[in-house]
């Protein structure tokens, strides 16, 4: 069992005059097994919330606990690990992708193991293990998010956050990185907290979804619930927001389509 | 292009572009006759350097001493090549040690925690701030003379400079996510030193080490003209020099001054091709930073449409108002031994003030057409065109020159990145005002108060105080709107919009793109609107342009984007998205496979290999863009034409009854609505000639006072701008 608990997290900028709250009091759960969609737009503390979790940036208030105990913030075999949202920074220019994947697995493996292991998480993302000795340079976007998930996972995380792991793709690959996630989630029965700033790829993995706005959580609740009766103003922006809804040009019913349209089998990866 | 960035490309071909340039040739070539000296001369003027001629003491230059002879007669040429191992090996020597201080000193925040870190670096910042010079005749006197007590003490001195190097460099690196990744995942900080840090700083800190040496030359060949450095009997070019100065300056001062020859274009040698390296690598982008927006702009202006072939009258079916008419445009670029090319036969016009968007997964060559239109393709990429017509203008003919300022006036580009538009050293009002006052004959504070209102009209909030900020203030949303700003300061008769949301989310997306369409409708400005995404396409535009391969191979009216799209890619486009309605039991659509690179189009269609409905022919012979429906498609099968069974392999309702009687009323509001918007815009332009024909006339015979009235009579004679505030 795994589940993440953030208690009352405050988290400082800067100081005095300067100081800047970018997360104010956020308690969020993250039950074991879910996936937990956090949405909000850029600077409304997501990223940071995420960041503090993992231990990147320290909390002025508040706790984190993982099925009531404190997160360790130190050493290897963390049960927290995320993934982030450009690939192109999250992985080492220097390092191939076995190195990078390697380099998280469990400390006291031997070389062939690690390289076993490496080969699973690749297998596990879909890529093939031969690419082990490939640099990023050399591989395509949405296949450079696969590495990073699978570094992510090389970790044997209890808690996986991902942090806009869509965001700088193609929509191409998007699909593709969308439904990877869904398959990893019901294969490994991962915990998730999913951010995104896209209501429709949050609909499409999460069970819950919490909404976050100026650093605070203004609405949290059962994802058909919060999506189909949107309680905060905010939250309806955000829905409204979604490009494709046809809200722009008022072409009327015309731009609103049918479910069945957007479903029927198209080719598949 | 703009989205690849400079590390991702292969050093060695970095080398080659380093060394490409006049300066950069040169300063390797320096480089290497000086490293040749330090090796090699001690072995072949050692003896000629100790050979006494005692009939010629002091003596000025000669057949036999091209550099006359010192005080004991021996020849001073032979000596200064002698003394070049010398003085070399103790530059690099001290540039050694500064580089290690350095390393030490710009390293210990991550090895030894934050607060010691912040006492290292209060100390570095000390030690920046004396003069480098100074430090190392300190050091150089605490320590005594003599040639390794000189190199430590200009190596020291050296550290402070590389320290603050290595914390930027360091900084840089630590900010990327892959360090927090590193961290995340449980590795320590010393192999994150070691395996993380270091790779990533070191190309930069061997090309600073390289400028750094240049350096250490000079400071070293002065420390010994002062008598600190090296000692008798040794002699560097530092030694030499104060010597003949001494000697010989009275009777040959051009000759003896030899020894300072050698200091300077050593020094410069390792200077300059550091330089050339890191400019090539791009490494000391701090310095630069501010010069890349007004690159980008002046590129604009003088980017060559010129060499867009020469092309024979076509009698092409072009649109006769189109403010835009494009017809068979390539880009290719010299790859290899061959060329490679990324747009491969391009043709569409964009009627006034007509919305078309541009999508297509990235690498299908959307930006290279829409740079090419600009004429912001650089070398060595060629564009060519059998028509590219701008405003009635072929701007395929006649040099750039001749379209600068048709093109600076009238045509407005916004990137992804606001920043490759905005200078980050200049407030963005003065930023706007500069280009109306250059471009748009407005006075300074006319631009000024324009720039203002510009702003006030893309929706800035609080545009006046804004106007004085500096782009990094802004934020992300803002910065963007800012660029747009930047567009509409001229009146543009089109905007190229690439990817301007893309870095967005979706609620400033929504703000991005609301304001794109209120100036469109606004000012009757037309739009090519670039995404990889269509359903963002499919909020803005009118037609829509889908580009697969370096070709377009389908044209449609935005309505038919959803569920009437005749060609496999488009729909495989637009089920991609997942919307609020995606059915969430299974799996979203992908395209299978890779886009096609363009080094390797494969004949036939170049969707084949990806596409549900591939046959033989497809894979053969590749289908022309042709008239269907109320668009275009280049594709053996489309959608709607076949079989039932086609349209169920790719979902959607078929398309097989299409024009509709309701579809057909649409189309014809449609059409008289772009026609009522391009009368309405043709009276605009006529309002403004004439008010500009009144404007000169008065401007020929006015005053300053009476200029000052006429920026007040402007204002109405330019629509759009009260309507446009908030
Ligand atoms: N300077 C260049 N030299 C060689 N190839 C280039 C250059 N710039 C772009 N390309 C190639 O041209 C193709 C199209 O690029 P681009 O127009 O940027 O695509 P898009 O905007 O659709 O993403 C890509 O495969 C890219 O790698
Ligand atoms: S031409 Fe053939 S391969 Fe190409 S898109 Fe049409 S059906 Fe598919
Ligand atoms: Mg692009």
């Amino acid at each position: 069992m795994s589940t993440l608990r953030f208690d009352h997290i405050t988290v400082r900028f800067g100081t005095g005059r300067h100081a800047i709250t970018a997360v104010n009091d956020v308690s969020l759960t993250v039950p074991h097994g879910t996936v937990v969609g956090l949405v909000g737009e850029s600077g409304s503390g997501k990223s940071t919330l995420a960041r503090v979790a993992v231990g990147l940036v320290p909390a002025a208030a508040g706790a984190i606990t993982l099925d009531g105990r404190p997160v360790p913030r130190k050493g290897a075999g963390r049960p927290l690990q995320m993934v982030f949202q450009d690939p192109n920074s999250s992985l080492d220019p220097r390092m191939t992708v076995g190195e990078a994947i390697g380099e998280i697995t469990p400390r006291g493996l031997t070389a062939a193991e690690r390289q076993a292991d490496v080969a699973r998480l690749l297998e596990l993302v879909h890529l093939d293990p031969a690419r082990a000795g490939a640099y990023p340079g050399q591989l395509s976007g949405g296949q450079r998010q696969r590495v990073a998930l699978a570094r992510a996972l090389a970790g044997r995380p209890s808690v996986l956050i991902a942090d806009e792991i869509t965001s700088s793709l193609d929509v191409s690959i998007q699909g593709a990185v969308l439904n990877l996630v869904r398959e990893l989630q019901a294969e490994l029965d991962l915990t998730m907290l999913f951010i995104s700033h896209n209501l429709a790829v949050v609909r499409y993995v999460a069970s819950r979804v919490a909404v976050m706005y100026q650093g605070q959580i203004v609405e949290e609740g059962p994802a058909e619930q919060v999506l189909a009766q949107p309680e905060h103003p905010y939250t309806r922006r955000l829905l409204a927001a979604i490009p494709g809804e046809g809200t722009r040009q008022g072409q009327g019913s015309e731009r609103h389509r049918t479910p069945s349209e957007l479903t029927e089998g198209e080719p598949n990866d | 292009m703009a989205t690849k960035t400079a590390n991702q490309a292969r050093p060695s071909a970095q080398l080659r572009r380093a060394f490409a340039t006049p300066m950069g040739l040169v300063a390797l070539i320096c480089l290497a006759l000086v490293l040749f000296l330090a090796a090699f001369g001690p072995f072949i003027w050692g003896e000629a350097s100790q050979t006494r001629d005692l009939t010629n003491l002091s003596g000025g230059p000669s057949a036999e001493h091209w550099a006359g002879t010192d005080a004991g007669g021996r020849d001073m040429l032979a000596r200064v090549l002698v003394a070049s191992r010398l003085s070399i090996m103790m530059a690099l020597e001290s540039t050694a040690i500064s580089l290690v201080v350095g390393l030490i000193l710009g390293s210990a925040p991550i090895i030894l925690g934050r607060r010691v870190g912040r006492v290292v670096n209060w100390f570095i910042g000390i030690a920046v701030a004396f003069p480098g010079l100074l430090l190392a005749l300190f050091f150089a006197v605490v320590f005594g003379s003599g040639a390794h007590q000189a190199a430590v003490a200009i190596g020291l001195a050296g550290g402070p400079s590389f320290a603050r190097l290595c914390q930027t460099l360091i900084a840089g690196v630590l900010g990327r996510d892959y360090v927090a990744a590193a961290k995340v995942g449980g590795v320590g900080r010393f192999r994150l030193f070691g395996r993380h840090v270091l790779p990533n700083i070191g190309e930069p800190l061997v090309v600073n080490a390289t400028i750094g040496a240049g350096n250490a030359l000079l400071a070293f060949a002065s420390l010994s003209f002062l008598g600190l450095g090296v000692q008798m009997p040794q002699f560097d070019w530092g030694r030499l020099l104060k010597e003949c100065l001494e000697q010989q300056f009275r009777f040959h001062p051009l000759a003896s001054l030899t020894p300072g020859y050698f200091v300077v274009v050593a020094g410069l040698a390792f200077s300059l091709t550091g330089e050339s390296i890191a400019r090539a690598m791009s490494f000391t982008s701090l310095g630069d930073l501010g010069l890349r927006g007004k690159a980008r702009r002046r590129a604009a202006q003088l980017a060559a449409v010129a060499d867009a072939a020469r092309a024979p009258d076509t009698a092409s079916a072009t649109v006769p108002d189109a403010v835009l008419t494009v017809r068979d445009l390539t880009v290719t670029f010299p790859a290899g031994p061959g060329e490679v090319r990324p747009v491969r036969g391009v043709s569409f016009d964009i009627g006034p003030g007509e919305a078309v968007g541009l999508v297509g997964e990235s690498g299908s060559g959307k930006s290279l057409t829409a740079l090419a239109v600009a004429g912001l393709i650089e070398s060595p990429g060629r564009v060519a065109a059998t028509e590219l017509g701008f405003l009635g203008e072929d701007l395929s003919r006649d040099g750039a020159g001749a379209h600068r300022r048709l093109l600076g006036t009238s045509l407005a580009m916004v990137f992804q990145d606001p920043m490759s538009s905005l200078n980050p050293t200049q407030k963005v009002g003065h930023q706007l005002a500069e280009l109306a006052h250059e471009h748009g004959d407005l006075s300074w504070r006319q631009a000024q108060a324009r720039a203002v209102d510009r702003l006030a009209a893309v929706r800035l909030p609080e545009a006046k105080r804004r106007a004085k900020q500096y782009p990094h203030e802004y934020s992300g949303g803002m910065r963007q709107r800012a660029m747009i700003g930047l567009g509409v300061m001229l009146t543009p008769k089109l905007i190229i919009a690439d990817e301007p949301t893309t870095a967005l989310d979706v609620t400033v997306q929504e703000q991005v793109l609301d304001l794109l369409q209120a100036i469109r409708r606004e000012d009757g400005v037309a739009l090519l609107f670039i995404s990889h995404d269509v359903s963002v396409v499919g909020d803005i535009c009118d037609r829509v342009m889908v580009m697969y391969a370096g070709r377009i191979v389908e044209t449609l009216p935005v309505t038919r984007l959803h569920g009437g799209a005749a060609h496999p890619y488009t729909r495989a486009l637009v089920a991609a998205v997942p919307t609020m309605a995606t059915d969430l039991d299974q799996p979203l659509p992908t395209i299978p496979g890779r886009p096609v690179e363009p080094a390797e189009v494969p004949p036939g269609c170049a969707f084949a290999a990806r596409c549900p409905l591939a046959d033989a022919r497809c894979r053969e012979q590749e289908p022309a863009l042709e008239p269907w429906l109320d668009g275009q498609v280049a594709c053996w099968r489309p959608v709607g034409a076949d079989t039932p069974a086609t349209a169920a392999t790719l979902g959607g309702p078929r398309l097989g009854a299409v024009p509709t009687a309701r579809r057909a009323v649409k189309e014809t509001v449609e059409t008289t609505r772009v026609a009522a918007r391009g009368a309405v815009d043709q009276a605009k332009a006529a309002a403004r000639d004439a008010a500009g024909q009144v404007r000169d006339a008065l401007r020929s015979a006015a005053d300053q006072t009476r200029r000052a009235v006429l920026g007040e009579e402007e204002g109405p004679t330019e629509p759009g701008h009260e309507e446009a505030q908030p």
